[in-house]
């Protein structure tokens, strides 16, 4: 299917851009969580010094358990919230502190999609407000263009046909055809990248791979960068192109999808791989290798590798002492582990 | 013998809009130490068959009958009272989905856990606090936990204390819903290390209720796959796993994205149907890759897909221009010609049109005759009947297997 919203003009040319959508170095986000006396002597350390780079109309997943830091990284690089230290360019442009009323154009150029179908939208609008909404706030086109531009953006999420969904409520539709219409809202500001935050973790398995199979589409007819936010590695190794595994605040892997899950080289990756199961009647047979305890508290680190205490292969005297650096140890692919070779 | 046998178990809720339907007619067998997963999708009726064996119903319960037959005794015959004392927590116990988030946070956790010995078998506070130190220890966790509040545990603590509570008057069979649902992947991985291990050790059989096929597959001896309230395929996991019979299980295999293969993981076009009317014939003919002329199209649902057809842009052209349709019967149906073309102009080019597509657009091979009247054309389609679960050790419900088999 061709929609005309790739035809759409660009502000600036592409040769005007850089290469790299989004550049991360050593970007921490804290939060001041002191009580009393000691207001503001505390922090946690959410996200603790990540160095990653995003290329145009690539798809990066960021994976994670909860508390990992994944969220907050994702919201530090669109600048929904500042960072505390490190640097952030977005299309070689330094946002790191950029005040919120000069950060109009990445509104723009930058969207994002939500994770949860029900509550993200406003339930007494039409679909077609909900997607105009955006555009008028933008102060972009007539009402004439506006009305084309939606109906284009229904398209490209194949809500067809657009005109019968453009009349509907939110409570009239599906959880897979409101996850649409929400990534449908992301597109209508032909926007360069997308920060898709668990977009598909409210809905049914089935629903799933259409969702994700429809923004690797977008993706590649529109030329968008995503930043895939999960806490499933199976579902970011069919849908992205490279993946980083984050841990307490920091990354501990990244690396093009192949390598990484190929050849896990982190012991924390190498766990959290060992720990899903694939349907196999054969797994009730056998006992599944886990990791004891549990991540640490953000508040109060431990020294060195953040996973230190529950790894299995960490050497004392080196890994609960000194912080491990991104290493690139394959072609692409970065580990943050003293031990891995 | 099995230590639970469910036989045509119905659970149907009334509301405004009318009969949900969601349990409708499911039968298994469980024998002691034997675990059941049961897949669906949300709204197949997981949680509604395992409300129905615990009985513990709704107020808007419109129809509520079957046998559930537990230690050779069929339970639906006792009272609400006598269900309550013998057999509720006593023989068959349930985790209920999110219930570690249900903890009471005022009462210690070794409390909460003691409870259940403390009313039912009119144990006194030392005693059951006692063996409740021994099932706390069972699940994994440090004895001085028992002193504890929900909020001082973190989140697989709370699951092991619940699972703790489920366990504490020795049942044969724990129901689990969901019960890894809120975890983190390591978590999720312990507790699942620990049923395993529970499983083994005290032969317990559990109904592990769960939408995740893999994590299925990490407990479950037996599969039942549940769509739209229904049980259409039950079978040994070793098989139902491998070589799924029904199109429906063969589907939802294929959407699961997997970490140790690169093959491409594939949707389920459309979505589950409303309980509150079930499709004729087969509840997954409007979504199944293989139906045919018995599944049980409806001239309602025939119109609805020539519908969607004409809309859909990319067949405009091939489909034979309609003025108007109209349903007739539940299986026949009036079609008005458009564009003023002739009646047996239309029958010609509609036959072309299903010789042509009936591969892609299914439903078209559910016509069993076209007829030109005078002003329109009569389509008429194929009666048909549910399928019927066929096959012993292992059933499914599908006209295809049932051809097979025979």
């Amino acid at each position: 299917m061709t929609t005309a919203l790739a035809e759409m003009p660009t502000e600036i040319g592409p040769e005007q851009h850089s290469s790299n959508i989004v550049e991360t170095d050593n970007l921490t986000k804290w939060f001041d969580v002191g009580l009393g006396l000691f207001r503001g002597s505390l922090h946690l350390k959410a996200v603790d010094g990540v160095t990653l780079t995003i290329k145009r109309a690539e798809t990066v997943a960021i994976v994670g358990e909860s508390g990992s830091g994944k969220t907050t990284l994702g919201r530090t690089i669109i600048r929904l919230l500042e960072p505390t230290g490190g640097k952030l360019l977005y299309d070689g442009r330094d946002i790191t502190h950029s005040a919120e009323k000069r950060l109009m154009w990445l509104r723009r150029k930058a969207q994002m999609i939500p994770q949860d179908p029900y509550s993200s939208v406003n339930p007494a609008f039409p679909v077609y407000r909900i997607l105009e909404e955006p555009l008028v706030i933008h102060k972009q086109g007539e009402s004439k263009e506006r009305e084309e531009a939606v109906m284009k953006a229904l398209q490209a999420v194949k809500l067809n046909p657009p005109t019968f969904f453009a009349n509907k409520y939110p409570h009239m539709l599906s959880g897979g055809q409101r996850q649409r219409v929400a990534i449908a809202r992301s597109l209508i500001l032909n926007p360069e990248f997308i920060l898709a935050d668990e977009p598909v973790s409210m809905l049914d398995a089935s629903v799933r791979i259409s969702i994700l199979r429809l923004l690797r589409q977008i993706q590649q007819q529109f030329g968008i960068a995503f930043l895939y936010i999960t806490h499933d590695l199976a579902t970011a190794k069919h849908f992205a192109d490279r993946i980083g595994i984050m841990y307490a605040g920091r990354l501990v892997e990244e690396g093009p999808v192949g390598s990484v899950l190929g050849e896990p080289l982190h012991p924390y990756a190498q766990a959290l791989m060992g720990a899903i199961p694939d349907p196999d009647p054969a797994n009730r047979l056998v006992v599944r290798q886990s990791l004891p305890g549990e991540p640490p508290n953000l508040v109060d680190l431990p020294t060195g590798c953040h996973f230190h205490p529950r790894c299995p292969i960490a050497q004392m005297g080196l890994c609960d002492v000194k912080d491990p650096e991104l290493r690139e140890l394959r072609p692409g692919h970065r580990v943050a582990c003293h031990l891995a070779t | 013998m099995p230590t639970l046998d469910v036989k045509n178990l119905v659970l149907w809720y009334r509301t405004r809009k009318g009969p949900v339907h969601a349990v409708d007619s499911i039968s298994f067998a469980l024998e002691p130490g034997q675990t059941i997963a049961l897949v669906g999708e949300s709204g197949s009726g997981k949680t509604s068959t395992a409300n129905a064996i615990l009985r513990l119903l709704p107020k808007n319960v419109l129809r509520y009958d079957g046998e559930v037959e537990f230690d050779g005794q069929n339970v639906m015959e006792l009272t609400d009272e006598e269900f309550r004392r013998n057999v509720r927590w006593r023989g068959i116990s349930m985790v209920f989905q999110g219930a570690m988030n249900a903890l009471n946070p005022a009462v210690r956790v070794g409390f909460q856990v003691a409870e259940p010995l403390m009313v039912h078998y009119d144990v006194d506070r030392d005693e059951a606090a006692d063996q409740a130190l021994d099932v706390l220890r069972k699940v994994g966790l440090p004895a001085d936990i028992a002193r504890r509040y929900p909020h001082e545990l973190s989140g697989g603590m709370k699951q092991r204390v619940v699972i703790a509570m489920s366990l504490i008057l020795k049942p044969k069979v724990v129901i689990l819903d969901e019960p890894t649902s809120a975890l983190d992947v390591m978590t999720q991985t312990n507790i699942i290390n620990l049923l395993k291990d529970l499983k083994n050790t005290d032969r317990l059989s559990y109904i592990f209720i769960t939408h995740d096929l893999g994590l299925a597959s990490e407990l479950a001896d037996l599969v039942g796959i549940m769509y739209a309230g229904e049980l259409i395929e039950v079978g040994p996991a070793d098989g139902v796993f491998v070589r799924p019979k029904h199109p429906y299980t063969g589907k939802l295999l294929a959407s699961v994205p997997r970490l140790r293969s690169e093959e491409a993981p594939d949707f389920i076009p459309g979505a589950p149907p409303d309980l509150t009317a079930p499709p004729p014939g087969c509840r997954f003919h409007l979504r199944c890759p293989v139906s045919f002329e018995k599944c049980g199209w409806s001239a309602e649902e025939f119109i609805a897909q020539m519908d969607l057809l004409q809309s859909s842009g990319e067949a405009k052209d091939k489909v034979p221009s309609i003025a108007s349709m109209s349903a007739k019967s539940p299986t026949s149906l009036l079609i008005k010609p458009g564009a003023n073309g002739s009646v047996s102009d239309f029958v010609q080019k509609l036959n072309a049109f299903v010789a042509a597509t009936s591969e892609k657009n299914r439903f078209l091979k559910s016509i069993e005759s076209v007829q030109g009247k005078t002003k329109s054309v009569e389509v008429k389609l194929y009666e048909t009947t549910p399928p019927p679960i066929v096959g012993t050790e292992w059933r499914a419900a599908c006209w295809l297997v049932t051809e097979g088999a025979a």
